[in-house]
């Protein structure tokens, strides 16, 4: 048996699943102050009347990392840098402590200007001096040689309680972000363990202590808990996350597909190539700075069930802005799903009180009250269909780098949308003409994100160089840097990617096949020098993707629980 | 974060399965470290830098620009119409008015390939510039169009393709021809009869660097270009002319050529040779983007830049302002060459040579001295792998008469000709003759 918990904004969603079967699911609001008296409760409710030493894996999406970041409950992070010539690492700063420290390297990692310890010796004691206990190390081009990274954290030795070094982080090269993620890693770190802490002992209250706990990642996989407390930056945004898992689960997607997750505010917007939902191409923003941390690309519109209907000079105009929620909820000014009420569309809420208010301002544009919100559904739909347009132009436009890819490269083509949230079943019609593709609705019982949750697997990636002539191989992510025969090949390589990567993971406790793992980048490149062939740069990127280990089994909606 | 001050769309295409052989500076591995410093530096970061995917060059973009002979096919592989692709999609985002400027960060290069293609020239085979600004030509009409080729050699395809079109200003900077390939670029020449000045050539003596560059940049280039005042600024943008490029005996750097790249203003660069792979493209390139991205490029450097050990000796410098004010005095000047005429026609008989390929072609040019228009233009070309062919070229102001003429020798072609090729420009008719 699996347990899935998401832990939102505001509600906390827990189910129980037994194979494809789902047993118990139930739902409360998230208690800020006390994530865990949410989760426990929840917990409380599903594992009512069942045996909770049948569960085996216990997977949670929370919102803990990415409410400290956006509440600015984070640590204050020593930022220790390591920039040297290009672009200046001074706009990368971050945070009260950002020192840069000089020293360099270039892009196959040969130091070109010696680590200045003068710099490092103060940049430490002046962290030290005003409280900092968690520090981050960020090299420009620390994944081709950690060595001055590395040096870092020994030089800080136990004076600091927790270091994230950028080239543990990711293997992907992108200084800045190296920076950002780093940065958030350490900052989010402290807070992370304690509640892995708290959690466990709540976990033995109900004799839980046994199951196999992941949490869960923006690229919609998860990660053990042992993993997690290294890299907590990387269960930011988990919740749009699970709930695209949740409609891989409950929805079987073999195709292009699209998902629109329609709320009161917004609208977010995924796309499945081939049944995979599509990944941001370098990392996600937190706080509008890039990092690398990989997640489901999800495009947010500012179209939701409450956005406002307000005129620009004289034009109907819908969203972004969300004053309160409709008028047939209570609100004080008209909404779309006003608009939906007054042409019978919908019957949501206060119908009359829908009515009035759309009239009241079709008097002042001077036309039917059915004109005005005739208008204002086409104009909420073509703004949807717009962005929903550029994200496939975008994602079929992305840029390659082989006359191979150019002339083979598949065409990214939807044929058919998923709607969920609160106000999808209105928008399935008028979106289904505009777009011209079947738009289909789910039951998903509520509990979409729980679900999600609990069916996704583990997911991971490491990047793998080799540099034959300099007889290197690195893994960063894993820390390996090592040599290798003269003769070492691109075959070789992409079998050492798989073995490390299922390796990596059964040392958490994760057994996948060699099959899982796919290959996204193989490349050998010939070097000369000189005009001989010195060796071969081989690059090879290795990963395990977001996929669901079960789809579910209907289920009555009666199972759902308040509590 | 940085910001870009003019939004830049770069096209990166680096052709990773791509050689002219293993071991050929033109192959796979050429772009990589560039992409690496890229991706570190998190150029594609920075707000108002994008990065496009190229187009694809179809026959017809090519036959605007080219007699290709015996066929377009039998001369451009998938690369070639991808490279070209790369910098139409530059000229499309400028145009469209997506991004302000645009750099076309494509290989294989083009700049010397000529107008008669009968193979690959200097690691060209395709003038990838040249299907840009005719493909600008074909879509946004008749345009003031002026290229600055920076590559370390001499830009003689480019030169060639445009000897006669007044339209077009040719400007190349580049290591005196009596020393390096391809042996060409000499101030005398300056154009065709009818475009006389508008080709105009700045040959710099070795071990030129940053002061010799900007020099020309400033006291020849610019004030022909305010002269010129053309709609469009390209720059050919070869790095062959860096200090640590293996085939070449310049001693230009990454910073002279951001700062280069900012005094030009380009609103389109394409990038041509430069085969310092590891030690000067990474560096290069990025000046480049963030010189026409109008960023802070202060602190791009390459590990081993010694501007004191690069710079110019005070002799050198005197060479480059003789050279110089030379050259700007023949742009304002230009002295009439000895065009050797035959009846009513301008004739040029010329020797190529393909050196890649290791052809011989064998070219005579006919070009109608007429009073009212430019003049039809007949190449008949054969070379050491295939017989005589037939280019006719009508100008964009075609008159009636060399209309009618052109046409007469294309549909007589049959008899004489393996091959022949129209090249109209007025009608906008671009076709082999068929069997």
């Amino acid at each position: 048996m699996r347990i899935g918990i998401d832990v939102g904004g505001t509600q906390t969603d827990g189910v129980l699943i037994n194979g494809d079967q789902l047993l118990a699911a139930a739902k409360t609001p998230t208690n800020h102050d006390n994530l865990l008296e949410s989760i426990s409760q929840v917990l409380h409710t599903i594992l009512a009347g069942q045996d909770p030493r049948r569960v085996r894996t216990l997977n949670l999406s929370t919102t803990l990392t990415t409410n400290a970041i956006v509440t600015g409950k984070t640590e204050p992070v020593g930022m220790l840098v390591v920039g040297g010539p290009g672009i200046s690492a001074e706009y990368y700063r971050i945070g009260d402590h950002y020192h840069q420290i000089y020293g360099s390297l270039d892009h196959l990692g040969t130091e070109t200007s010696a680590l200045n310890e003068d710099d490092l010796d103060e940049a430490i004691s002046s962290c030290l001096d005003q409280g900092v206990k968690c520090f981050a190390a960020a090299c420009k081009f620390s994944p081709r040689n950690p060595d001055y990274e590395n040096h870092i954290r020994e030089k800080l030795g136990n004076q600091a309680d927790f270091v994230t070094l950028g080239h543990a982080i990711s293997g992907q090269l992108n200084f800045g972000r190296r920076i950002h993620t780093a940065y958030y890693n350490s900052a989010v770190w402290r807070i992370f363990q304690r509640f892995a802490g708290a959690l466990t002992t709540s976990l033995k209250g109900f004799s839980l202590e046994d199951v196999e706990i992941n949490i869960l990642k923006a690229d919609g996989g998860t990660m053990p808990l042992v993993r997690a407390l290294e890299t907590p930056v990387q269960s930011i945004f988990s919740g749009p996350a699970a709930s695209v898992m949740g409609i891989l689960a409950t929805t079987p997607v073999n195709e292009d597909v699209l998902m629109l997750d329609i709320g009161g505010t917004t609208t977010d917007i995924a796309l499945f190539a081939g049944g995979t939902p599509l990944l941001e191409r370098e990392g996600i923003s937190i706080e509008e700075r890039p990092t690398l941390v990989r997640a489901i690309h999800v495009e947010s519109i500012g179209i939701g069930g409450d956005s406002l209907i307000h005129s620009d000079n004289g034009e109907v105009a819908v969203g972004p802005q969300r004053l309160g929620p409709c008028m047939a909820a209570g609100g004080d000014r008209p909404t779309i799903m006003d608009a939906f009420n007054v042409l019978g569309l919908a019957a949501f809420g206060a119908t009359d009180r829908s009515q009035t208010g759309m009239t009241t301002m079709s008097n002042v544009l001077s036309c039917s009250t059915e004109q005005l919100a005739e208008t204002v559904i086409s104009t909420a739909v073509e703004t949807l269909a717009t962005a929903i347009e550029q994200l496939i132009f975008k994602v079929n436009s992305k840029p390659v780098y082989t006359i191979h890819e150019i002339l083979t490269s598949r065409e990214i083509k939807p044929t058919r949308l998923i709607v969920i949230g609160g106000p999808a079943a209105v928008f399935q019609a008028p979106l289904a003409e505009r777009l011209g593709l079947e738009v289909t609705v789910p039951s998903l019982h509520g509990v979409v994100n729980a679900i999600g949750a609990a069916l996704t697997r583990t997911t991971s990636h490491l990047s793998l160089t080799a540099n034959t002539a300099r007889r290197k191989l690195s893994v960063p992510m894993l820390g390996i840097f090592q040599s290798v025969p003269r003769g070492f090949s691109l075959d070789e390589a992409v079998a050492e990617a798989r073995k490390l990567l299922v390796g990596d993971l059964a040392a958490s406790g994760i057994r996948i096949n060699d099959q899982e793992v796919q290959i996204t980048q193989a490349d050998s490149f010939n070097m000369v020098d000189g005009g001989y062939t010195s060796g071969k740069n081989i690059r090879v990127v290795a990963q395990v993707r977001p996929a669901v280990v079960t789809h579910l089994a209907d289920a009555p909606a009666t199972l759902l629980q308040v509590c | 974060m940085l910001k870009a001050a003019s939004s830049l769309g770069v096209i990166f295409f680096p052709a990773f399965d791509w050689a002219i052989s293993p071991t050929h500076p033109e192959r796979e591995e050429r772009l990589l470290y560039t992409q690496d410093q890229f991706r570190e530096e998190g150029l594609f970061d920075i707000e108002g830098i994008s990065e496009h995917r190229p187009l694809y060059a179809s026959d017809l973009d090519i036959m605007r620009a080219h007699f290709c002979f015996p066929s377009v096919s039998a001369i451009c592989t998938e690369s070639h119409r991808i490279s070209a692709g790369g910098a139409i999609q530059a000229a499309r985002l400028v145009f469209e008015q997506e991004t302000r400027r645009a750099f076309a960060l494509v290989r294989p290069p083009g700049h010397h390939a000529m107008k008669v293609v009968h193979g690959n020239r200097g690691f060209c085979n395709i003038n990838i510039e040249a299907v840009m600004v005719e493909w600008i030509r074909e879509h946004y009409g008749r345009k003031r169009i002026a290229i600055v080729d920076t590559d370390c050699h001499h830009g003689d395809g480019t030169q060639d393709v445009y000897w006669h079109d007044p339209d077009v200003l040719f400007i190349s900077l580049h290591q005196d021809g009596r020393t390096l390939y391809p042996g060409s670029g000499f101030p005398y020449e300056n154009g065709g009869p009818r475009a006389l000045g508008k080709t105009v050539n700045i040959p710099l003596p070795p071990r030129t660097s940053d002061e010799g560059y900007l020099y020309a940049i400033e006291e020849v280039v610019l004030p022909i270009l305010a002269d010129f005042n053309p709609d469009l600024i390209i720059n050919s943008a070869g790095q062959d002319n860096h200090y640590t490029d293996p085939i070449t005996n310049m001693q230009f750097s990454a910073q002279g050529y951001a700062r280069l790249n900012e005094l030009l203003k380009p609103d389109i660069a394409v990038l041509e040779g430069g085969y310092s792979i590891k030690g000067a493209l990474p560096y290069v390139n990025l000046g480049i983007c963030l010189a026409m991205a109008g960023c802070d490029y202060s602190g791009i450097r390459e590990p081993d830049y010694n501007p004191a050990a690069l710079r110019e000796s005070p002799d050198l410098m005197d060479t480059i302002r003789q050279t110089c004010a030379y050259v700007l005095d023949s742009y304002h000047h230009p002295p009439m060459g000895d065009f050797e005429k035959q009846g009513e026609y301008f004739i040029r008989e010329r020797k190529i040579y393909y050196d890649t390929e290791g052809i011989l072609e064998n070219q005579r040019e006919e070009l109608k001295d007429c009073e009212s228009c430019r003049g039809v233009r007949l190449i008949k070309s054969s070379s050491s792998h295939l017989s005589t062919c037939l280019g006719v070229e009508l100008p964009i102001d075609c008159c009636p008469a060399c209309e009618q003429e052109g046409y007469t020798a294309f549909t007589r072609a049959k008899k004489n000709y393996v091959v022949a090729q129209l090249l109209d420009q007025k009608n906008k008719r671009f076709q082999y003759l068929s069997e």
